[in-house]
């Protein structure tokens, strides 16, 4: 080994000692002044903030030279490894800075926990890691085992600690949060929503009303691995322990209890929580406010307090399906010449059940007794469309048994003061999507009711002013179902 | 810009030239030179890209407009009733809506408030009064209980009082919505924003929107009718079913309860069916001679309503006269033929539901409970108010339950706004009579029938029944969900006018009510 030039080694070393003095305060810092779950808004968190920004940098940087090296393996690529030493003096200087940068964010931002520890550690050790391959590389004119092991090592250390900071801005499983479920199947992975780490005892009240709703508000930002305010809402005992002010709770009392002070104050107050978001329901603050005023137990019964909200699930957002065009064109393509010709035959009767579906509702009744056996027969090629039919007060008769029976879709069938008697009705067993059946005055006797106690949808049969009568030989699962 | 200079090359008026549209069209092509074209094709990219920006920042307006096309409501000029699917499977097919004007006391009806009957004849606390205008209350009000004392009844176990003791007996049928809201504290404009989505003049009434969305299934009958129980006409008049801007074919058509049901419909004397028939076809033919030289589609629809009011004639007499009605049906609504009452009405409303029309818009009147008169005072004429349509209206409901008609109508019963848990103290005097003042804050209205959960309450107001504190429903969010049970997303019924798509639920947001929703 040649003694290089003598100004050009002190240089380097200087750079050197500074680099490494540098990554020691961090280290320090960490080690001695740890996050602890308060926030200072002041310059450090300010500082603090550009922390995300910055460390993309040093990652890119030293994930670099592995490739320069290896690709400067090629004697083409030869002069790549020249400038290896340079980047990986600028990954050094970028990962302490980050570094630093980062404590100032933990130190500031309110974090406290395992995963920021494991952040921070990850990110000196980086530093450090950064700092041994710069020296061993600019020390050494060949590739020692030590330099490639220290350099395996970084890689592995940005991975961990790039997943790490992941999991604290995102959340504990952002990378697998939305992975199909085939895959999850195939890697063990658990599937969302079992994840909770609840062993809250489902029999109380606490189990099951309480910690469902920290779980699902509060334990993003205050659990095992995030503790905003030093405040963890992920089990009984950490909640009583409260946080960095003390208890957020005070037994018996939910006025002068913190955390139901914070989470009932308007959105747009500095102590309100969830900060930034949805505050909770006025059900779920209220079954809270009960539970705390009731003693805030963790062992009382679940029924112990009575008039807590039923929390009833917020009721599904109706969701309108948007009517495509073309599918429902196709939909009706093989009907919509007869349907058509139909409604120029029988104008208003006839029509599609919505904009969007194919299945048909006629409506006789109000062309009343002009519509009789004959006109029926004309919608004989449409019958299985037919999902609401209408004969009320038409003309027609029991010949149009076959005709009603061939509806096989029918879901409403109504057949009001007409002359069908129980001849048409014991033919309707084919009817197994029938809800709902109005024979009011028609001459219909108890005879049909074992025909139709068959039908497995029936909920309602109308059966005023017939010769069926209320509670006599009516089948046990027609029960409740007839109506007078 | 550049299409309005680019015009003064083409003949002024389409018409006088030739009056085809595509030699316009051809003129107006000819005319565009390639400095037009460049000229648009600077501002197009501009707008492109505040076309983008747009987008970006509002996205309820790319939501509005990035939705699917609008649905089509156009028809045959000739049959402008014709039906039209609902634009989704709908629960309801008809509306039967029972409006109480003046604004029935929901503190006398259905808001059990036993606080309120602990502090009656109390001050009124000025929290009450900080900020708030009011129709008669001045000075300091006394809070005042209710007048008649509740129970809970039925299955479902809800309050209600004892003065409607028939209504009482379908009430696991009702579905209470106790937070209804309006923002209007004067009868006419809250019930022009009731009925027609807005408290000004000129808009389209709720019938209206129904039967342009909906078309109707009897063409010998209007779609959408309209009856009064005698008495007073409601304060908001015609307006409140006019089809605004909606074409005219869309309004209500008021039938009287007793003689001809709908005025100057009867042949006048000495002219037959076969005269005013032969005198309509030559109408027609000259109808059609206008329509063939101009074009204009109102002509056909003039044809068309000549052609109704000819079936009408047969059909609106026969569906109208409640005499075809048994004993035992008229001592269930206790209806009494021949005379104007909502007794009466109810009966009528079953008949048209059962003949498929459309819309049917009952008016009471006489609920202006403000207690300055024997017939206005909680005491005395309230009482009245009640007995008129407590029968009637249990056995309209139980009626449309038996023959199977409820599970496809919806029945409304509601006024236009609530009512003061203060008595009335016009002039700062105690006033001989007991009344309330209006209340836009908090009322109740019930809905029964298709696509409604039954047997519920929503909502709530606090204890004093004076202002909601749980789930308010604003006047629009009624008419969006009542549009849903009908098979519409309120956005997409509307209509192009002066620039904006007019729909019922008008500018503001609306929410679908879907806790009410069965």
């Amino acid at each position: 080994m040649t003694p290089p030039q003598r100004g050009g080694v002190l240089s380097r070393f200087q750079v050197g000692f500074v680099m490494l003095g540098l990554v020691l305060i961090v280290a320090t810092l960490v080690g001695f002044l740890p996050p602890d779950g308060n926030e200072r808004a002041d310059w450090l968190q300010f500082i603090g903030r550009f922390h995300p920004l910055l460390v993309h940098f040093p990652i890119a940087l030293f994930l670099l030279v592995p490739i320069l090296e290896i690709v400067g393996r090629s004697s083409r690529f030869v002069h790549l490894r020249l400038s290896v030493s340079f980047v990986l003096a600028l990954a050094t200087l970028g990962a302490t800075s980050a570094a630093i940068l980062g404590w100032c964010l933990g130190r500031s931002g309110g974090y406290s926990g395992r995963l920021i520890a494991q952040h921070m550690w990850g990110g000196v050790a980086q530093s450090i890691v950064c700092w041994v391959c710069w020296l061993l590389r600019t020390r050494l004119r060949e590739l020692s085992v030590m330099y490639v092991s220290a350099l395996a090592l970084g890689v592995g250390l940005v991975a961990f600690t790039g997943y790490r900071g992941g999991q604290l801005s995102l959340g504990p499983n952002h990378l697998t949060e939305y992975m199909p479920n085939e895959l999850r199947n195939l890697l063990g992975v658990e599937h969302n929503g079992e994840t909770s780490s609840s062993n809250a005892d489902p029999n109380t009240f606490y189990g099951a009303r309480i910690q469902p709703i920290f779980t699902a508000r509060c334990v993003n930002c205050h659990g095992a691995d995030k503790r905003k305010g030093k405040l963890r809402l992920d089990n009984y005992q950490a909640l009583m322990r409260g946080g960095k002010d003390g208890p957020v709770i005070q037994t018996g009392n939910a006025q002068n209890s913190d955390l139901f002070r914070r989470i009932t104050l308007p959105a747009s107050h500095d102590d309100f929580m969830p900060k930034g978001k949805q505050p909770l329901t006025t059900d779920e603050a209220k079954t809270i406010e009960l539970w705390i005023a009731a003693g805030a137990s963790g062992t009382l019964a679940v029924e112990a307090i009575k008039n807590a909200p039923r929390g009833s699930p917020a009721p599904a957002e109706v969701h309108v399906e948007e009517i495509d065009p073309a599918v429902v064109t196709k939909l009706r393509s093989a009907l919509a010449p007869t349907v058509r010709q139909l409604q120029k035959q029988f104008p208003n009767i006839l029509d599609y059940d919505s904009r969007g579906s194919a299945d048909l509702r006629l409506n006789a009744s109000i062309l009343g007794s002009k519509f009789g056996d004959r006109d029926l027969e004309a919608f004989a090629p449409v019958a299985e469309h037919v999902i609401v039919a209408d004969f009320s007060r038409t003309s027609i008769s029991d010949h149009s048994a076959a005709a009603i029976a061939a509806m096989k879709r029918l879901r409403v069938l109504r057949l009001v003061n007409t002359r069908l008697t129980d001849a048409t009705l014991l033919r309707l067993d084919t009817l197994i999507q029938l809800e709902s059946l109005n024979v009011y005055g028609t001459p219909v006797t108890a005879a049909v009711l074992p025909t139709l106690a068959k039908l497995p949808k029936l909920s309602h049969v109308y059966a005023g002013q017939t010769r069926i009568l209320a509670g006599k030989s009516v089948p046990e699962n027609l029960v409740g179902r007839l109506v007078f | 810009m550049s299409d309005s200079q680019a015009r003064p090359r083409i003949p002024a008026d389409p018409v006088i030239t030739s009056g085809s549209p595509t030699e316009v069209e051809r003129a107006f092509l000819q005319a565009r030179t390639r400095r037009h074209f460049i000229r648009s094709v600077g501002g197009g990219l501009g707008t492109l890209f505040l076309g983008t920006l747009a987008s970006k920042f509002a996205p309820s307006v790319q939501a509005a407009g990035a939705e699917t096309a609008a649905l089509d409501f156009s028809r045959d000029p000739g049959t402008p009733l014709s039906t039209l699917p609902p634009q989704f499977t709908a629960k309801v097919r008809r509306v039967i809506y029972l409006h109480m004007a003046g604004a029935p006391s929901q503190l006398e009806l259905f808001e059990h408030k036993p606080e309120l009957k602990r502090l009656d004849g109390q001050d009124c606390p000025a929290s009450f009064l900080a900020g708030k205008r009011f129709a008669f209350i001045s000075g300091v009000p006394k809070l005042l209980g209710s007048q008649y004392p509740f129970h809970q009844a039925g299955q479902s176990g809800q309050w209600i009082s004892d003065r409607l003791p028939h209504i009482e007996k379908q009430v696991d049928d009702i579905c209470f919505i106790k937070s209804m809201r309006t923002d209007q504290f004067n009868h006419a404009p809250a019930q022009l924003l009731v009925q027609t989505g807005n408290p000004r003049l000129g808009y389209a009434s709720f019938g209206s929107w129904v039967v342009y969305g909906l078309g109707t299934e009897n063409q010998n009958l209007p779609g959408f009718i309209v009856l009064l129980s005698g008495g007073k006409t409601p304060d908001g008049g015609k307006q409140l079913w006019s089809s605004g801007f909606l074409p005219s074919v869309y309004q209500g058509v008021q039938c009287r309860s007793h003689g001809e049901p709908v005025l100057y419909l009867d042949n006048p004397q000495s002219v037959s069916r076969s005269l005013r028939r032969s005198m309509l076809d030559t109408i027609d033919e000259i109808n059609q001679e206008t329509y063939a030289a101009f074009g204009n589609p109102e002509t056909v629809t003039r044809v068309a309503q000549y052609e109704m009011a000819f079936r009408m004639q047969m059909d609106a007499t026969d569906a109208m006269d409640i005499r075809k009605e048994s004993d035992s049906v008229h001592a269930q609504y206790g209806s009494k033929p021949g005379e104007a009452s909502f007794a009466n009405n109810c009966l009528v409303a079953r008949r048209l539901a059962e003949r498929g029309v459309r819309f049917i818009q009952l008016y009471h009147w006489g609920w202006d409970s403000h207690g300055a008169d024997a017939k206005e005072a909680l005491n005395l004429g309230f009482n009245d108010r009640c007995r008129e349509v407590d029968q009637p209206t249990a056995a309209l409901l139980a009626d449309l339950k038996s023959r199977g008609l409820l599970e496809d109508t919806l029945v409304v019963w509601g006024g236009e706004f609530g009512r003061t848990p203060m008595r009335e103290n016009r002039g700062g005097q105690e006033m001989k009579y007991v009344g309330r003042d209006h209340n836009p804050g908090a009322f109740t209205i019930w809905l029964a029938g298709g696509g409604v959960r039954p047997g519920i309450s929503h909502g709530e107001t606090d204890d004093m029944g004076y202002e909601i504190v749980k789930d308010p429903v604003e006047i629009r969010d009624l008419h969006a969900t009542m549009l849903y049970l009908l098979g519409f997303d309120h956005h997409k019924l509307n209509y192009k006018f002066q620039g904006l798509e007019q729909k019922l639920t008008s500018v503001k947001p609306a929410r679908l009510v879907a806790e009410i929703l069965a």
